[in-house]
């Protein structure tokens, strides 16, 4: 398993670096200018200086270099300053935002927090009350409670979030004046009255997210548990007299387990990558919001940047998936 | 292997067996109908004997094995074990006497868990029935394995590492694991390349000697049934249309299904082969959802007569311990 | 309110101001917090880094200019102690130099003093090279800058300036602090994010927190020039989302105190107002949707000559083609639609202040089909088979272009119907903005180049100054390949009689001589059909109905006198 791991480790190198060039040229290729949304009565000129300030005057392939060089050595270099106290990276040049002319890297770690705490609470409530619900569906299949969590999965995949957000805002903010529309990223909990508060900002779109996300995995557990409750060996297990209960939770699902926990895996990237549309819709900016309104200023280092650690994370979790695999299923071996 | 040898204690009875399933569709899920995969079905086991159930594929032969070991909830009938009828035992009440009758499955990959070693799979039901140490345990295990003639070395491997013969090896450790009586083979050689067919009936046998057990062999190989059963019994759509001592069965069929189904046995030898006069059957079976209105064979029976058509034939015993349910012998 | 008490609002807005005046009387920062909403959220809070509305109108929170707009477009002093003018001296005759006096005693954020190097800072800050800046503009033509004494500051130009309030004026170029910046000029200008975010200002708040994109908080500025103000001790200001849930949060929910330029359908607005708890405030400047008429051919088979002078356009070049798609227009209907309340009828591409607005071409307001149908009859271009005019085999068969957005697309819908009704026909294409307005001279899809026969966009002018609006149409002004497709005169139109107008007016000092200038300008364009105006479009905001003290401007930042703003009680 340690050189499968190395292995594959290995190989994702050129794999990531062909990917960022792909991503830088895509950017690069794409219409669209910085400059676009600068109003017009800033003369042609002026935009000419500062599109060269950004550095959009160099060559593709200098430019292309330089971003390598600041995101696999400069930014780094400032996360070992940043823990050690140490001046590796003093005076080098970060990866600098369009936008704002500001590090890149250090409005995503801005923008982490929310991100983690919205999207990766409801990833986490999603898959505890998926799990539940998919094995419960799948045990008593057809049963009302099954028919329920069907009704319940199509409207949590079916409605988009942009609508199930905003109904949820026009209820339960406009009518009933429950929870802020609007999320606070300035909240820092430091008593009960701030948690309570960080708790109400939080309980839409994590509720909206997790109803989609929980819609999804349950399905997953659902289908999958049923694949194994039809096995031979789970009719074995009870022949041989174990309780239904070690049947389910032993047999069936340990076996179940073993796609759903890779798809598992595989939607922990998307955390990281925010909920574009959720957070757009309750203010939450995290970090798609961030990769969004990048996107629309044609803010290319970051969006080179976010989408980058995207493909990180992605060929991450996707070793890791394999991983668990091998780790869950004794039927795979990888060496 | 000789009659005399077979007590005459009957320790299985199995009267009436009904299992249908039932068939829902629509938007609603409404039950629209049924699947009557054993339809009514009567026969008894001796102890010591081994019971041949043949028959086509999805004549219910297997449904009938798993509902005489109530592995279903079973729709009608009664089934008695040992003395103890079983037919509407609730499933809980039921674990504790699962220790006396178990069942050796037909596809032995599918039937282990992949995630459990062998030594998990043979062991899990002595944690459940039996209070053993661990030590206790392992010994067992490692014992059981021996009598199935799996190597000790092994025990913590995982089932896809061992070929089919050594699966199906696994699986009778596994079902042996609590002394049963009564254990039902649910075509346990179907799956096996027939160089391995051989060995692991001959377990079974030598198996059934060193423990008197009582065997259900459920299989559609009616020379592996000749070879290792002493009485056979013939399903057809849900039902026994004869049920006789191997021999006779054999020699002179009397049911016209039956008589069908042997003609049909493939004869090694050549001259002889091309002298066999078959008997081909028409048509296919009918679905188990829908049975014809009287003998389940009447669609397809070359000696088909008009009460055929209208009545269900009576199990008669048209002599000694042979039985048949048909209107030719009514 | 409509446009005529917004720009009659002199008197009005003097009176509001007393009125107001007894209400704000209370102790700094006694009035808690007040939330406000950027849907679109700003970048930075530099100014000089970014020319777009949300980081100028944030950041004019912070920093000050020497001199602002009021909502009626009359300067205001602000840091400088009046406005300098020929009559009072402060403008030199030869109109090349303007003294500025700033008030005494004024005081960063930090307690520092304010002096007339922080204003000469600026100016150098601005103009270094490598930079970027994106305000230089503002500072074209100014040569030096002195500082005589710590109040006095001398901006002397290359050329007479009639206008001169360039250089410290409006929202666009406030003055930052020597001592935050020196070290941030030329190509250093980016790296500084430290101050960029929180620059040290004079104005009613200071920056305590500034997420990029996200939210920035402040508090008041204990150095403010008012002892009294701001009555707010914090303000948020909060980005991100949309026009639609930043309009609820301060009309349905009132979580928010105001809401900045809610782009939304005039219903959508009506509904939400109605709920109570806050009012929309409008208010005009000098944007105007129009539609550009193109001069040169945009046909592809002329290559490098697309869409240059060297071709004229074979049907427009006809005025009785221009005209009749004018006439054609029924622009009521277009604002009830596009723009409710934020929109009114134009017939002018200069629609204000009112000196400069022209009453003379006020006959496009009525839709005249018939007229039109008379019109291009008269001039020979007859139906043909397919009820489509032609006339010597061209056919009025036209490309309308414009950029992606819900009300634009409207527009082309509707004004197409109108067009067919007269004979034209019409291809219909948008543009994603970012394309658009991009300016790459290597896309096909600006509107620079301008590969259509009709344009549609809206645009407006800094301040209250038309002059360099007007000169957009001389004829070098035209995009063409020499000037790298840079340029703002999308017609193409050239006519010396108008390059002379402009050339009058850049030495024409007196007020009233200037508004006829340009009055005349606008009439020339109008009736020459090469810019045909649709909708006056106003800006709509949001405020909650207990936030006091909101006197909606555009002619500089919305915020821009946030220091008098109070909780109502």
């Amino acid at each position: 398993m340690l050189h499968y791991t190395i292995r594959r480790l290995l190989i994702s190198i050129p794999t990531l670096l062909f990917i960022s060039l792909v991503i830088f040229l895509l950017l690069d290729l794409a219409p669209g200018d910085p400059m676009a949304s600068i109003p017009l009565t800033v003369p042609p000129e002026v935009k000419e200086k500062m599109r060269e300030a950004l550095g959009l005057g160099e060559p593709v392939h200098i430019r292309f270099l330089n971003w390598m060089y600041q995101f696999f050595v400069v930014e780094p270099q400032v996360l070992i300053d940043h823990i050690f106290g140490t001046g590796f990276a003093e005076g080098k040049q970060r990866i600098i935002s369009f936008q704002s002319r500001s590090p890149v890297m250090a409005v995503v770690a801005e923008r982490m927090p929310q991100t983690l705490w919205v999207v990766g609470l409801s990833y986490i409530f999603a898959t505890l009350i998926a799990v539940p619900i998919g094995i419960v569906s799948a045990y008593r299949q057809y049963s009302w409670f099954d028919q329920l969590g069907t009704f319940i999965s199509m409207i949590g995949f079916s409605i988009p979030t942009f609508f199930s957000g905003v109904l949820l805002i026009v209820v339960f903010s406009v009518i009933l004046g429950w929870f802020p529309s609007i999320y606070d990223t300035t909240l820092e909990v430091t008593d009960w009255s701030s948690f309570l508060q960080q708790v109400k900002q939080m309980a839409m779109p994590v509720f909206v997210l997790t109803l989609y996300n929980a819609a999804q995995v349950s399905r997953f557990m659902r289908a999958s548990m049923l694949d194994n409750l039809n096995q031979d060996y789970v009719r074995t297990a009870r022949a041989k007299g174990m309780s239904e209960r070690v049947v389910v939770l032993m047999h069936v699902l340990r076996n179940s387990m073993i796609p759903v926990v890779t798809v598992i895996a595989l939607g922990v990237p998307n955390i990281f990558g925010g909920a574009i549309i959720t957070e757009q819709v309750f203010q939450v900016n995290g970090l798609g919001q961030m990769l969004i309104t990048a996107i629309y200023a044609s803010d290319a280092p970051m969006v080179q940047t976010l989408t980058f650690i995207f493909a990180v994370l992605i060929v991450l979790f996707n070793l890791i998936a394999d991983i668990l695999y091998g780790i869950l299923d004794p039927r795979i071996r990888y060496d | 292997m000789l009659d005399d040898t077979k007590s005459n204690k009957v320790l299985v009875e199995v009267k009436d067996l009904k299992m249908h399933f039932p068939i829902h569709a629509g938007i609603f899920k409404k039950r629209v109908g049924e699947v009557k995969a054993v339809d009514g079905i009567s026969f008894d086991i001796y102890e010591g004997e081994t019971l041949g159930l043949v028959g086509e594929s999805g004549c219910g032969k297997s449904t009938a094995g798993r509902a005489i070991l109530r592995l279903y909830d079973i729709t009608e009938g009664s089934v008695k074990i040992d003395g103890v009828e079983i037919g509407d035992t609730p499933q809980p009440n039921l674990r504790k006497m699962r220790p006396t009758m178990q069942m050796v499955f037909q596809d032995p990959q599918a039937s282990l868990n992949p995630r459990m070693s062998v030594a998990a799979i043979i062991g899990e039901p002595l944690n459940e029935h039996s209070d053993m140490s661990k030590a206790e345990k392992r010994e067992k295990v490692l014992s059981l394995m021996d009598q199935v003639g799996l190597n000790r070395d092994f025990a913590n491997r995982y089932p896809h590492e061992f070929s089919g013969g050594q699966r199906q090896r696994i699986g009778i450790a596994r079902a042996l694991a609590l002394n049963p009586k009564f254990i039902v083979c649910d075509e346990p050689i179907a799956a096996l390349d027939v160089s391995i067919q051989a060995q692991v009936v001959n377990l079974l046998e030598d198996l059934q000697e060193e423990f008197g057990l009582t065997y259900l062999f459920i299989s559609h190989d009616l020379s592996m049934v000749r070879h290792i059963a002493d009485r056979v019994a013939v399903m057809y759509l849900g039902r026994v249309v004869e049920l006789a001592s191997r021999e006779t069965l054999f020699s002179d069929p009397k049911h016209p299904y039956t008589q069908a189904l042997l003609s049909a046995v493939p004869e090694p030898d050549p001259w002889l082969e091309e002298k066999v006069d078959r008997i081909l059957l028409e048509g296919d079976v009918p679905s188990p959802s829908n049975p014809p209105k009287g003998c389940n064979f009447c669609t397809r029976c070359p000696q088909v007569m008009e009460i055929c058509k209208t009545e269900e034939p009576p199990t008669v015993e048209i002599a000694p311990g042979h039985i048949a349910a048909c209107h030719l012998y009514s | 309110m409509n446009i005529k008490t917004a720009l009659k609002g002199t008197v009005w807005g003097a009176v509001a101001g007393l009125a107001l005046a007894p209400a704000a009387f209370a102790e700094r920062g006694a009035d808690g917090h007040v939330n406000i909403i950027y849907w679109q959220a700003p970048s930075t809070m530099n100014p000089y880094l970014s020319g777009g509305t949300k980081e100028l109108e944030v950041g004019s929170l912070v920093l000050e200019p020497l001199a602002r707009y009021d909502e009626t477009g009359a300067m205001v002093p602000f840091l400088a102690e009046s406005v300098p003018t020929v009559e009072n001296g402060g403008v030199s005759a030869d109109l090349t130099t303007v003294t500025w006096k700033l008030k005494e005693g004024l005081k960063w954020s930090d307690g520092s003093d304010l002096t007339s190097e922080d204003v000469k800072f600026t100016w150098e800050y601005c103009t270094s090279e490598g930079g970027g800046c994106a305000q230089s503009e503002k500072y074209n033509d100014v040569v030096s800058v002195e500082t005589p004494d710590d109040l006095t500051v001398i901006v002397t130009f290359g050329v007479p300036k009639p206008f001169p309030y360039g250089p410290f004026v409006g929202a666009q170029a406030p003055i930052i602090q020597k001592a935050q910046f020196a070290n941030c000029t030329g190509e250093a200008m980016a790296s500084c994010t430290e101050q960029n975010f929180a620059p040290i200002g004079t104005g009613p708040f200071v920056v305590d927190e500034f997420k990029t994109n996200d939210v920035v908080s402040m508090s008041a500025n204990p150095n403010y020039r008012d002892p009294m103000k701001p009555a707010f001790a914090t303000a948020t200001v909060k980005g991100g989302g949309d026009a639609a849930a930043a309009g609820r949060s301060v009309l349905e929910t009132g979580e928010f105190d105001y809401a900045w330029n809610l782009q939304l359908a005039p219903d959508v607005l009506a509904d939400m107002e109605a709920k109570g708890k806050g009012h929309l405030e409008v208010s005009f400047g000098t944007l105007v949707e129009r539609i550009m008429v193109n001069f040169t051919d945009p046909n592809p088979a002329l290559g490098d000559e697309r869409a240059t002078a060297a071709h004229p356009h074979p049907f427009l070049s006809d005025i009785n083609v221009r005209k009749a798609l004018s006439m054609a227009i029924d622009r009521e209907l277009l604002v009830e639609i596009g723009y409710g309340a934020a929109g009114t009828v134009t017939c002018n591409v200069l629609p204000a202040p009112a000196i400069y607005a022209s009453t003379a071409n006020d006959g496009c307001m009525t839709q005249d089909i018939e007229g039109a149908k008379a019109l291009l009859d008269e001039a020979g271009w007859v139906p043909g088979a397919d009820g489509i005019r032609e006339k010597d085999g061209v056919k009025l068969s036209l490309l309308y272009q414009t950029s992606t957005n819900a009300v634009r697309q409207d527009f082309q819908a509707i004004i197409k119907q109108w067009w067919n009704e007269i004979g034209v026909e019409v291809e219909l294409r948008n543009i994603d903005s970012s394309v658009f307005f991009g300016g790459d001279a290597g896309s096909p899809d600006t509107f620079q180049k301008f590969y259509a026969d009709l344009e549609m966009y809206a645009n407006n002018f800094d301040g209250t100054d038309p002059e360099a609006y007007m000169a957009n149409w001389e004829c070098k002004q035209a995009p063409r390949p020499e000037t790298q497709w840079q340029g703002n005169n999308m017609p193409r139109y050239c006519s010396e009689e108008y390059d002379a107008l402009v050339a009058e007016m850049a030495k024409t000092g007196e007020l009233n001589k200037r508004a006829e200038l340009a009055k005349a300008m606008n009439d020339m364009l109008m009736q020459d059909y090469a810019i045909i105006p649709l909708v006056y479009r106003g800006r709509v905001s949001a405020a909650s109905n207990t936030l006091g003290g909101v006197v909606m401007n555009s002619w500089d930042s919305e915020l821009w006198n946030a220091a008098d703003w109070y909780r109502e009680k």
